[in-house]
């Protein structure tokens, strides 16, 4: 039933974006607030429930391994804001639709659509029953806020306290996320009911202060308290039909709900009361002062406001069953009256355009329901019989004389709600009955939609307290036991005889008139006050958001600003860093190979020629230099591999170094060849060491590596299998396309993609160039000796290329080795005649070449998939042509693959590269 | 026959049928239109055969596929479990978002200049860095990735971009020079690449120069491919200047793999957060690592006044909750962080594919121009909204939910720093909340600075690929069990230890 | 042997840091492809450097006698073809750079970094 009526209002706020269009300029407001209605009269069902004490519970598995239900629990507080919700809801849609007459029927839809939205938001916060769904309604509550708050963009100032207000009630919804989950993590279980039974349990654990910090900083927040209270005052941004709604009757006062909740666990983590009620006393004497320091019609509304929150977060921190009750009946009488001024003032501004108090006067005769409202309203906030707000403030007394604490708290109440009362005499009397003539004529006359919010909120302040038997069973004391934990026997009554209560009302409301009398003078005096701007906290607010700007924009200028250089300096150094971190945490030194030192000379030497090529390279001021220096290493190194027992390596770094130089020195004939040292002495200092740093590292863990006892089953099986199973002799390119040869597919689609790319980025490129025909220089005779030597080159290359291709498998060679060759032979072609030639003498694209190569590599591993279910695993067929045995196999296609990519791909850099320099 | 055989290639499909494609579509060049029903096509095919994948592998248990019939540990061997499933899955996801959009945002002359092939190649090597068993041919996925990755990233061949890809080239290959020494240590020491064999061969043996510096090796490398601070400088340094569609690729896809494989070579192989583990002192490191990544992410993310650069920025910051979940070095930790994976690379996707429509509507990425799009795009408004929100962390959006469990997984740890970790974690949350909210007010709410008039039309295909990151969002903030189970799974199955594979030797 | 070869390997390394964090691009290539060959060269090593005997099976022999270990030369291979193909690629972005902006230093290629530069005091223009 509970999330029947929860699913009915999200569906009414969904739809109310496309009915608001439709029901037009006078009905939007009324038909809509059919939803808001609706689910009030559902939940007036509840009351025979909630009056017998029960509860209403439902419970669905939401996310059972977390243990996140959605779990929704009527009781008696739960039961006094649903009402208080949906009742005022519907007055405001009601109010609403007329407010926003004016305006496009998209605003006034966008606009109401938001209203029942954030209805829904409150309903789902305080039907909760489970930690995270309260909090998934909390911060929903903040986002529609900060959408309503700023619903009219084009001000910066409705902007700017949109994002306050989400900012700081948002960023008060981590902590409680944080308190959450430690409450979670704490009990194992996230329900609203059982955390709040079992809080001594929390509060004897280990994260009891942050728990209950959490929890205070997320209600502070929400509820405005100092000193993050300066959000409400700016959020009167908001149309006024927003401000009656969030900021008197519900979103505000969810704070105090969650607060009253928890009451429980403030008392029972030491120093709990103390902070909540400090808090709520600074807040109270802030609101009150800047209330009569305001100006602004709703501004003064907005910091009593403050300032009554800080009197219900005092309540609930005082200890003691009156403490609830009068936490109970305060937030109800203020719900109602500070609605019903809301509406007040914001058809006073709707009418006249003005928003000072100051400029208004006499409306009482242009606007003459909306004045009684007003005065009916005012009395209940002056705590005057017969209305609600007396009765509360009854309470209020009687609360803080039966608790514990000290006369501080009262000197602060009493002083507090004598400014109220000037503020309830002021609101109402100044802008309707006084200053006659300061207005002489409104925009508009009241219509009903205006006046149905205010006069039946401030009827109802009334009748409750003349007629308080139902709402005293169905509401009061329902709620009072669920929040004090125990039936609590309380009168609602007018008169209790001569009570130190009744005297305390008396003092309040001589010294409120007082105040009332000397406004204007006092008005002045301390707006005169500058010290008070001063210490604000909302400059605490704009000095942290300056902090993190000049935070955010230093940490930008070192991030994003610096040289390449650096941050490739950086990033070795973190790597070397990280190194060493594990070297110390492991605490491990290097072994050595126990070998003896026998150096064969001839590799001693090579190794010293690389080194030597290497050191040049580094140092080497010319480009060229440099480039032979590193061609030079490669050629060591494919030198190191071959007299180590590796002539596929040697082959294949050889040809591939030997193509590199050639493809570079294309690249370089396009640029500058002068390369002027970049660095100062201080920084190749610096390099060098960063340089040995590495270079340290490397030498440290391949040797520890090496003297490590090494484990070769792998390689023997492979050294096993390798004939006998896979049919080849050459054991490396068996892996290379049989073993591993997943690990060659992939390196084959990267060096056909590389081919893309690189003839992506080089050459010309218009419309034709994209699909890589623009016509190529014309072919150019090359030097003689080229010449000369050029067919039988090619000739050699090209056979020489098929051979490796063909019997890699067996003999050194392979695909690689023969792309990489017949490359070479392409090479030496455009190296004489120039590309033209060379691209004549190979018809295909080059990318076409390498796109069918890939095409054959990955369709060579489907026969294998279909005949046995693994991807890749070769077929082989034993023939007999003209009587000699061929053994072949799906290996060849995909090593046939390989070469063509590798062919194509190498092409296409050549020709790209030299595209580029002839250009 | 062919049923069969399609059965039991379930777990190379995902990367074979990508590859075949981007052959055929190399093919092809020229022909855009052909070129791009190629890519949809295998597109839909790779995303039925991970769906099929992943249906098989949720409740547990594992797919294996050994290539060539070379089982572990001497064979390159395919290892579909619940974790490569799902991550393959919403990277699924995630490219269809991108195929969508590219609809609108690539024209025929980046389909020329190799949109498709390389589209293609990189989602096949993000599917086989997902997928495989093995060490080195991770490192082979991951320099396919780069090279894919350099080539969409300079596709209009802009200044901009080649600068962006040079920076993004060198450092890369720095990382993943570190990665192949390190890999090669390990084989040095272990004597095979099989992540399972590796992890049995680590286990047991006293720690040493070789295998500690191995591992760091390691880390750096995938650190560094993650965005990690102090290695991330590659990434702010080229993403803007990526086209959009390509830059929701690489947001999406690349730093979630890296961080895939940190989780796998992290834990599967050498053991961290389990009782055997192979070398001390990683998870410190990470969790001094995820908060610093974190703020300095974050913080330089407000600092932006490009759409581009600040959704860089946060593509790093929110790597850092990844991280963080690792460095936990527990079950919990890392399922929060596998729930985190999928959250961020949906949201993430879905943030630049919505900063592209946002350029297309308001002619640009610069916020000091940019403004009042909701007048005129009110439903893509709301779309962005729900993507802005879920990174900062909102219920009931996929990102509070990852969020919360991050948060939760450090509390219920016993790291010493784990409180710290998860006040960085929640402040940097508000931090986001911060940038993008300001990045919302800017863009959509505020009147329009740019002289000329209305917005202009967003493309039906973008806000529909907006549209459908968004819907993954708010879906999995209303539905987050099955992920939260799988991801569950997924943790068990990483910290039990070897990934055991096929044959045997 | 492995010494010598640890040291060359590292020297090299050592060598190919220091020309990658010259601010010249041509020299950071070259630098990064002497790293590759270093790393190469480490890899290589993994297999234990212990004989001049290729992996080849012989005629007549149906497994593989004493001889190098087969297994990191696969790999090296494969890293020597992709380090090739990025090398490649990189200088192709290093022309394609100096077309576009005129010069080959690291610190004066600025367009990234000018694009959406947030510390930069006038909006940008692109697009």
């Amino acid at each position: 039933m509970l999330s029947t009526l929860l699913a009915a209002s999200l569906a009414g706020s969904c739809a109310a974006w496309p009915l608001g269009r439709l029901l037009g300029r006078r009905g939007a407001g009324w038909g809509l607030a059919l939803v808001p209605a609706g689910l009030f009269a559902a939940f007036l069902g509840f009351g025979p429930q909630v009056a017998a004490g029960r509860t209403v519970t439902e419970r669905l598995a939401w996310v059972p391994s977390l243990g996140v239900d959605f779990a929704l629990r009527l009781d008696g507080f739960a039961y006094l804001f649903c009402l208080l919700v949906t009742g005022v809801g519907a007055l405001v849609v009601v109010y609403a639709g007329a407010y926003f007459a004016e305006r496009t029927a998209s605003d006034r839809a966008r606009f109401l659509a938001l209203l029942l939205l954030f209805m829904t938001a409150m309903l789902g916060a305080v039907l909760a029953d489970d930690l995270l769904l309260l909090f998934l309604f909390w911060e929903m509550t903040s986002v529609v806020s900060f959408l309503l708050i700023g619903f009219d963009g084009g001000s910066p100032s409705a902007r700017r306290s949109a994002l306050m207000s989400l900012r700081v009630t948002a960023g008060g919804g981590l902590a409680l996320l944080a308190a959450v989950l430690l409450v979670g993590a704490s009990l194992g279980t996230y329900s609203v009911a059982e955390a709040v039974a079992r809080a001594p349990e929390l509060a004897r654990g280990p994260w009891a202060v942050p728990i209950l910090g959490g929890i205070l900083v997320g209600a502070f927040t929400k509820s405005a308290q100092f000193p993050f209270h300066f959000w409400l005052p700016n959020a009167m941004q908001a149309p006024t039909p927003a401000s009656a709604y969030l900021h008197s009757a519900t979103m505000v006062k969810l704070g105090v709900y969650l607060l009253a909740r928890f009451e429980p666990l403030v008392g029972a983590v030491r120093g709990g009361r103390d902070v909540v009620i400090g808090v709520a006393l600074a807040t109270m004497l802030v609101g009150a002062f800047q209330a009569i320091r305001a100006e602004n019609y709703k501004a003064v509304l907005a910091y009593s406001t403050v300032a009554s929150l800080g009197i219900l977060v005092m309540l609930v921190g005082l200890d003691g069953p009156m403490a609830s009750v009068a936490a109970v009946g305060f937030l109800l009488a203020h719900a109602l009256y500070k609605a019903t001024l809301f509406f007040c003032a914001g058809t006073v501004i709707h009418a006249t355009g003005l928003t000072k108090l100051r400029q208004l006067g006499g409306l009482g005769r242009l606007l003459p329901v909306t004045a009684a409202a007003s005065l009916l309203a005012s009395l209940s906030m002056a705590g005057l019989p017969p209305f609600l707000g007396f009765v509360s403030k009854e309470f209020l007394f009687e609360a803080q004389i039966e608790s514990s604490w000290e006369a501080a708290p009262m000197a602060v109440a009493v002083l507090v709600n004598a400014v109220i009362v000037g503020v309830a005499g002021v609101v109402t009397l100044r802008p309707f009955f006084l200053g006659r003539g300061r207005v002489r004529e409104v925009k508009h006359r009241e219509v009903p939609g205006l006046l149905v919010g205010p006069v039946a909120l401030a009827l109802l302040g009334l009748v409750i307290s003349l007629e308080p038997a139902w709402f005293d069973r169905t509401v009061l004391r329902p709620a009072v036991a669920a929040v004090y934990g125990a039936p609590v026997d309380v009168q609602v009554g007018l008169w209790h005889g001569v009570t130190p209560m009744l005297l305390l009302s008396a003092v309040v409301v001589g010294v409120g008139t007082l105040l009332f009398v000397y406004w204007v003078p006092i008005h002045r005096r301390l707006r005169a006050e500058t010290l008070l701007d001063r210490v604000e906290a909302e400059h605490g607010y704009e000095a942290l958001l300056r902090g993190i700007e000049a935070a955010a924009a230093g940490v930008a200028r070192r991030v994003q600003r610096a040289d390449l250089r650096a941050q490739l300096a950086t990033v070795v150094a973190a790597a070397c860093a990280f190194v060493g971190w594990g070297l110390l945490a492991a605490g491990v030194v290097p072994r050595v190979p126990a070998e003896p030192l026998a150096v064969r000379a001839g590799a001693a030497v090579a190794g010293a020629v690389g080194l030597g090529g290497a050191a040049a390279a580094a140092r080497a001021p010319p480009l060229l230099g440099a480039l032979l220096g590193t061609g030079l290493v490669g050629l060591v190194a494919a030198l190191l591999f071959l007299t180590n027992g590796a002539p596929d390596l040697a082959l294949t770094q050889f040809a591939v170094e030997s193509l590199l130089v050639v493809l570079l020195t294309a690249a370089l004939l396009a640029l500058p060849l002068a390369a002027p040292p970049t660095r100062a002495r201080a920084a190749r200092g610096r390099d060098a060491a960063l340089a040995t740093a590495l270079a340290a590292v490397c030498f440290v863990a391949v040797l520890d590596m090496s003297a490590a006892e090494p484990r070769t089953a792998v390689a023997d099986f492979f050294g096993a299998r390798s004939y006998t199973e896979a049919f080849g002799r050459n054991v490396v390119n068996v892996i290379l396309v049989d073993f591993r040869g997943f690990d060659t597919l992939g390196e084959t689609t990267v060096i056909a993609l590389a081919a893309v790319i690189a003839w992506s980025l080089l050459g010309p490129r218009g419309r034709a160039a994209d699909g890589g025909d623009a016509p190529d220089p014309p072919a150019r005779p090359g030097p003689f000796v080229l010449r000369f030597a050029t067919p039988a080159f090619y000739w050699l290359l090209a056979v020489l290329s098929a051979v490796v291709l063909l019997r890699g498998h067996n003999e050194i060679g392979g695909g690689f080795v023969g792309g990489l060759t017949a490359a070479l032979a392409f090479a030496v072609v455009a190296l004489a005649y120039g590309v033209g030639r060379a691209r004549g003498r190979l018809r295909w694209h080059p990318l076409a070449l390498a796109g069918t190569g890939l095409l054959l590599a990955v369709a060579s591993g489907l026969p294998g998939l279909a005949a046995h279910g693994d991807y890749l695993r070769h077929l082989w067929i034993d023939a007999e042509v003209l009587g000699v045995a061929v053994k072949q196999g799906t290996t060849l296609l995909f090593d046939l693959g390989v070469y063509l990519a590798v062919l194509g791909a190498v092409l296409a850099f050549l020709f790209g590269l030299s595209r580029e320099a002839e250009r | 026959m062919i049923g069969e055989a399609l059965r039991a290639g379930v777990a190379v499909w995902p990367v074979v049928v990508p590859l075949a494609a981007a052959a055929l579509a190399l093919l092809l060049r020229g022909r855009p239109a052909l070129q791009r029903g190629v890519m949809e096509g295998a597109l839909a095919l790779t995303l039925a055969a991970v769906a099929a994948l992943l249906g098989r592998v949720a409740g547990g248990g594992r797919v294996v596929m050994a290539f060539g019939g070379w089982g572990a540990p001497v064979g390159i061997t395919f290892v579909a479990d619940a974790l490569s499933a799902l991550l393959a899955t919403t990277a699924g996801m995630v490219a269809l978002a991108v195929a969508i959009f590219a609809r609108a945002d690539v024209r025929a002359r980046r389909r020329r200049a190799g949109f498709d092939p390389l589209f293609l190649g990189m989602l096949a090597a993000v599917n086989g860095a997902f997928l495989t068993g093995d060490l080195f041919n991770l490192y082979v996925w991951f320099e396919l990735m780069l090279v894919t990755a350099l080539g969409l990233l300079t596709l209009d061949r802009r200044p901009a971009q080649v600068d962006g890809a040079l920076r993004y080239a060198a450092m890369s290959m720095t990382g993943a020079t570190c990665m192949l020494l390190g890999i090669g240590l390990l084989y040095g020491v272990a004597g095979t690449l099989d992540m399972g064999d590796l992890s049995a061969a680590l286990a047991g043996r006293p720690p040493s120069v070789a295998v500690t510096a191995a591992s760091y090796l390691l880390l750096a490398g995938l650190a560094l491919k993650a965005g990690v601070f102090p290695l991330f400088f590659w990434l702010p340094a080229s993403y803007h200047t990526a086209p959009i569609g390509v830059a929701a690729a690489l947001a999406g896809l690349l730093t979630k793999a890296a961080f895939y494989a940190c989780l796998r070579v992290l834990v599967t192989v050498l053991g961290v957060g389990t009782a055997a583990a192979a070398v001390p002192g990683v998870p410190p490191l990470l969790a001094l690592l995820a908060a610093a990544t974190m703020l300095v992410s974050v913080l330089a993310a407000i600092a932006q006044v490009d759409v581009r650069r600040l959704l860089a920025f946060h593509v790093m910051g929110q790597v850092a909750y990844l991280v963080m979940g690792l460095s936990l070095a527990t079950a919990a930790g890392a399922a929060a962080a596998v729930v985190y994976t999928v959250h961020t690379m949906l949201v993430q996707t879905g943030l630049f594919l919505g900063a592209g429509a946002i350029a297309r509507a308001g002619r640009g990425y610069d916020l000091r121009l940019l403004g009042g799009l909701i007048r005129e795009h009110p439903v893509f408004a709301a779309l962005f909204a729900a993507l802005a929100l879920s990174i900062s962390g909102i219920p009931p959006l996929s990102g509070f939910w990852a969020k919360a469990l991050v948060v939760d997984a450090a509390f219920r740890s016993a790291a010493p720093w784990r409180g710290w970790l998860a006040a960085a974690a929640l402040v940097t949350g508000f931090l986001t909340l911060y940038s993008m909210s300001t990045l919302w007010t800017r863009a959509f709410q505020r009147p329009r600075r740019r002289e000329g008039g209305a917005a202009h039309r967003i493309p039906t295909a973008m806000v529909v690929a907006v549209g459908l990151m968004a819907a993954c969002t708010v879906g999995l903030g209303v539905a987050i069990e099955p992920v939260v189970r799988i991801s569950r799974v997924a943790a068990a199955e990483l910290m039990a230890g070897p990934a055991q594979g096929g044959g045997a030797p | 042997m492995s010494v010598l070869l640890a040291l060359a390997a590292a020297g090299l390394a050592g060598c190919g840091l220091y020309m990658i964090l010259s601010r010249h691009v041509v020299r950071m290539v070259l630098g990064l492809s002497l790293l590759g060959t270093a790393v190469n060269l480490m890899l290589f090593q993994a297999g234990r450097v212990r004989t001049a005997q290729p992996p080849l099976i012989r005629e007549g022999a149906v497994r593989l006698g004493e001889s190098a270990d087969p297994v990191p030369q696969a790999l090296v291979l494969t890293a020597i073809v992709i380090g090739f193909a990025l090398t490649v690629i990189l200088a192709a972005l290093a022309l394609r750079a100096f077309r576009g902006e005129g010069t080959l230093r690291s610190d004066e290629l600025r367009a990234a970094r000018a694009l959406g530069d947030p510390l930069a005091p006038e909006p940008g223009r692109d697009r």
